[in-house]
């Protein structure tokens, strides 16, 4: 279906070996297209509600929760399963086998069987055989500094500082979000005529956002429960800034990289956005919008702490860009070509995380058209092969739009150091040292760039023999090129789909990789613990149940309010 | 048990490279083996029957060319499952239809046929008339016929057994596929011979059973669920202390 941003006449995009650098890409930032933002939307523009069916949690929290959520199209159900977990067995890796909650989001009515069935085999996540009823599986674990803090102060019936969550924003922290047919649950494809559930990735954000809700009701109960005379609800600032964390490692990449059609349309979606947005004349009230926009941004990158030395270092040059770009912008008048000109002046002076901020902010100022493209986040996924192609098309396809793979170079070590493998211990996702470890021979194909590599050196000599010869007369002659050449194929005609990176490379960087999907999927606070696993925080600073509201959008001046919370900064708690 | 559509093809991907296809043939079989179940076609019972001469096989042996001109190609896959190494065969159909409008392709010596349907969608997917037909060796003898409209995801099926048959001493083990760029190949059950009316799937049919299997899952029994995940084992590295820290976690969550 056509949007009004295909009516736009010649959307500049930027060319593909700018935006698709791995390094650019791992220097992105939640935007207003990020699927929590865009979730969160739609709740308020569709005034979903969510009421508590079951509290069933003793005094020490354990026990069982269920939501229903009732949305204008359907009626789902979460359920929230807290158990006591000892110390040693609390772990964010995928091999760890309990949580402190587990959890799913049901589609339609949760009966007692389907409860007893759940209760049966949510906690065991992977272990157990989930009903196919289950929208998302998902588990989280505490936080628990910040969980111990915020019941000891509720129940003395203080509220706890605020300064706690701009270090750590959550009380719990998700370990995987499971959709798409996982251990049993529903294929995503049930959803994809399903209006409420239809984009990628957003049966996943509303579980999440729903085990926020329950994280706030959970510290209250206990709080309530050990000093019934003293103990304060969590004020609503504080609800607000309360986001959910996400702890995650190399699982992020194999996604990217097996997913190249969908990485597209994320990308394009996001570019376009981008040149529209620069297409705009600016006024001086966008300006100041932008300036508005870019101070909040600084305080939130000031405020934001990690233990992570790089990303500290980074996190401080973006504070300096934005401190740069303000000075900018102050000084610059709003001219018909201010968009370009402060775009073409950071890419001189400003870190790729500045960059990436102002292009993210821009798109906030034109949420008209912009918004309209979130419907395009999705795609049917399929590699086809077009075998009556000539080979030598496809090998000139090769030069001309995967240069990059070809600068591969097979003769030198550090183009091959690392290698992407599963192990043994629950599939977790791991990456090895060619040369000094063992299971290379096992390893998950996720270099692209090597791979057309070596089609195109095959394809090289496969038509010195058949000049004329068709890409199906090649892959009889190669029969393991054929998934390769089918993606060459396809993505051929995409300018977005394949990261630019040789992910074999000594010098590759997976975290770029992680925070490039969690970019999309709206996540903040990027905290790593390692150069291949980081905790970031999502829906911090976004609109409560409660809040979501908008008289079924027609409430426009409401439905932005609700929608600005990007960037959140530590909020100052009135207490009179 | 019950799994979900994504469930079996992922973990048919991963069994048929621990058995050693290549990438893209493991892909296209587990793709094959769930869509015939997704659609009641029996992916899973076929799956069952072909995996013990699934791992006997050598994978590298491709389907050999024995005649082709410009319209016709008759190629040999070595008594081979179909799940193997056939696609390219069907591949190469499709290119000579697209030069030339229509093509047929017969392919020797395979078993596991019926699982070919799975792999045809993807041809009507791309804009391809195709009709499959074949002979099982049953007695009575059966003949299948599958056509795929241009552009439409599923078959109309017909499977039928013949009462009279002139003698013929050549093996069922073929396939012929006949793919046309502009006119329907739609099965029409019209004969001389006198035949019986076996089944008879329409796209509807299989179109709610698609539904259906997305709703309730699909039902795969244990035993060979456990030897799909034993092969797709095979690709897992031991583990090992250095492996260990390769997943660059941190080393507590207590916080």
């Amino acid at each position: 279906m056509a949007t009004p941003l295909d009516a736009q006449p010649e959307l500049q995009l930027r060319p593909a070996n700018q935006v698709m650098n791995l390094v650019r890409l791992g220097s992105l930032h939640a935007s207003r297209l990020s699927f929590c933002r865009s979730l969160v939307r739609q709740m308020a523009r569709e005034d979903w509600t969510v009421t508590t069916a079951r509290f069933d949690l003793d005094v020490d929290g354990h026990g069982v929760v269920i939501y229903r959520l009732n949305t204008p199209h359907h009626i789902y159900h979460g359920v929230v399963f807290s158990q006591h977990l000892d110390p040693e067995r609390r772990s964010d890796r995928v091999i760890a086998e309990a949580w402190d909650v587990t959890f799913a989001l049901v589609e339609g009515e949760v009966e007692d069987s389907l409860l007893e069935q759940m209760a049966a085999n949510v906690p065991l996540q992977e272990a157990g055989r989930q009903h196919p009823r289950l929208l998302v599986l998902s588990r989280a674990n505490k936080s628990l500094r910040n969980f111990a803090h915020f019941v000891d102060a509720l129940a003395d019936g203080k509220q706890p500082d605020p300064a706690w969550l701009t270090k750590v924003g959550y009380l719990y922290r998700t370990t995987a979000v499971y959709g798409n047919g996982k251990f049993g649950i529903a294929d995503y494809a049930r959803l994809q005529n399903n209006p409420d559930f239809n984009r990628p990735f957003s049966a996943q954000m509303f579980a999440v956002y729903l085990l926020r809700h329950f994280s706030v009701q959970q510290v209250e109960h206990l709080a309530r429960n050990r000093s019934p005379e003293r103990a304060v609800g969590l004020h609503p600032a504080l609800q607000r800034y309360l986001g959910i964390g996400n702890s995650t490692g190399l699982g992020m990449a194999p996604f990217l990289i097996n997913h190249p059609q969908l990485i597209q349309q994320w990308v394009y979606c996001r570019e376009r956005a981008l040149a529209y947005a620069r297409q705009q004349v600016p006024d001086d009230a966008s300006r100041r919008e932008l300036l508005a926009l870019l101070k909040r941004a600084r305080q939130h990158f000031a405020e934001t702490v990690t233990e992570d030395a790089e990303q500290t270092r980074r996190n401080e040059a973006t504070v300096v860009s934005i401190d740069a770009v303000i000075g900018w912008l102050e000084r610059t008048p709003a001219t018909s070509t201010l968009w370009n000109d402060l775009l073409g002046w950071a890419e001189g002076q400003c870190s790729l995380e500045a960059q990436e901020l102002i292009n993210t902010l821009l798109i906030e100022l034109y949420p008209e058209l912009i918004d309209s493209v979130e419907d395009e986040l999705g795609c049917e996924e399929i590699l086809e092969l077009q075998p009556e192609m000539r080979a030598a098309t496809l090998k000139q396809d090769i030069e001309t739009r995967f240069a990059w793979a070809l600068e591969y170079d097979p003769k030198n070590p550090d183009h091959q150091h690392w290698f992407w493998y599963r192990s043994a211990e629950k599939e977790e996702p791991r990456l090895g040292v060619r040369a000094l470890e063992p299971g290379s021979e096992k390893e998950m194909p996720l270099a692209i760039g090597p791979r057309i590599h070596r089609t195109h050196q095959l394809l090289d000599a496969f038509l010195d023999r058949s000049p004329r010869g068709s890409v199906v007369e090649f892959l009889m002659a190669h029969p393991r090129q054929k998934e390769c050449v089918r993606r060459i194929q396809t993505m051929a005609a995409t300018p977005y789909g394949e990261i630019q990176a040789n992910l074999w490379h000594r010098d590759m960087k997976p975290m770029h990789l992680l925070r490039t999907k969690l970019s999309f999927f709206g996540a903040s606070r990027f905290d790593p613990k390692s150069d291949r696993w980081v905790r970031v925080t999502m829906f911090q600073g976004a609109p409560l149940f409660c809040e979501l509201f908008s008289d079924h959008g027609t409430d426009k001046a409401r439905l932005a309010e609700l929608d600005d919370w990007s960037f959140p900064v530590e909020p100052e708690l009135n207490l009179s | 048990m019950k799994v979900s559509f994504n469930e079996l093809q992922g973990i048919g991907r991963k069994a048929f490279i621990g058995i050693g296809f290549a990438e893209g043939d493991a892909i296209d079989a587990a793709e094959m083996v769930a869509w015939m179940e997704a659609h009641g076609l029996g992916g899973v019972e076929a799956l069952k029957k072909g995996l013990r001469f699934l791992l006997a096989e050598d994978h590298s042996e491709s389907p050999t060319l024995v005649y082709q001109d410009e319209d016709f190609s008759v190629l040999d896959a070595h008594n081979h499952s179909i799940l193997g190494n056939a696609s390219l065969a069907v591949e190469l159909g499709y290119a000579r239809a697209r030069g030339r409008g229509l093509s047929v392709t017969k392919i020797r010596h395979c078993h596991n046929r019926i699982l070919i349907i799975g792999y045809l969608s993807r041809l009507a997917r791309r804009g391809m008339n195709v009709t499959a037909f074949w002979r099982n060796a049953h007695d009575p003898l059966t003949e299948l016929v599958v056509g795929f409209k241009a552009g439409h995801p599923v078959p109309e099926i017909c499977l039928y057994s013949l009462e009279n048959t002139p003698d013929d001493t050549e093996k069922n083990d073929g396939i012929t596929l006949i793919m046309a760029n502009h006119v329907d190949l739609l099965p029409s059950l019209r004969s001389e011979y006198e035949l019986t009316n076996l089944m008879r799937q329409t796209e509807e049919d299989l179109e709610r059973q698609r539904d259906r299997a997305l709703v309730e899952g699909m039902d795969v029994d244990d035993e060979l669920w456990h030897n799909l995940k034993s092969l797709a084992d095979r690709l897992l590295v031991e583990a090992t202390d250095a492996s260990r820290s390769g997943a660059g976690a941190g080393t507590s969550d207590n916080d």
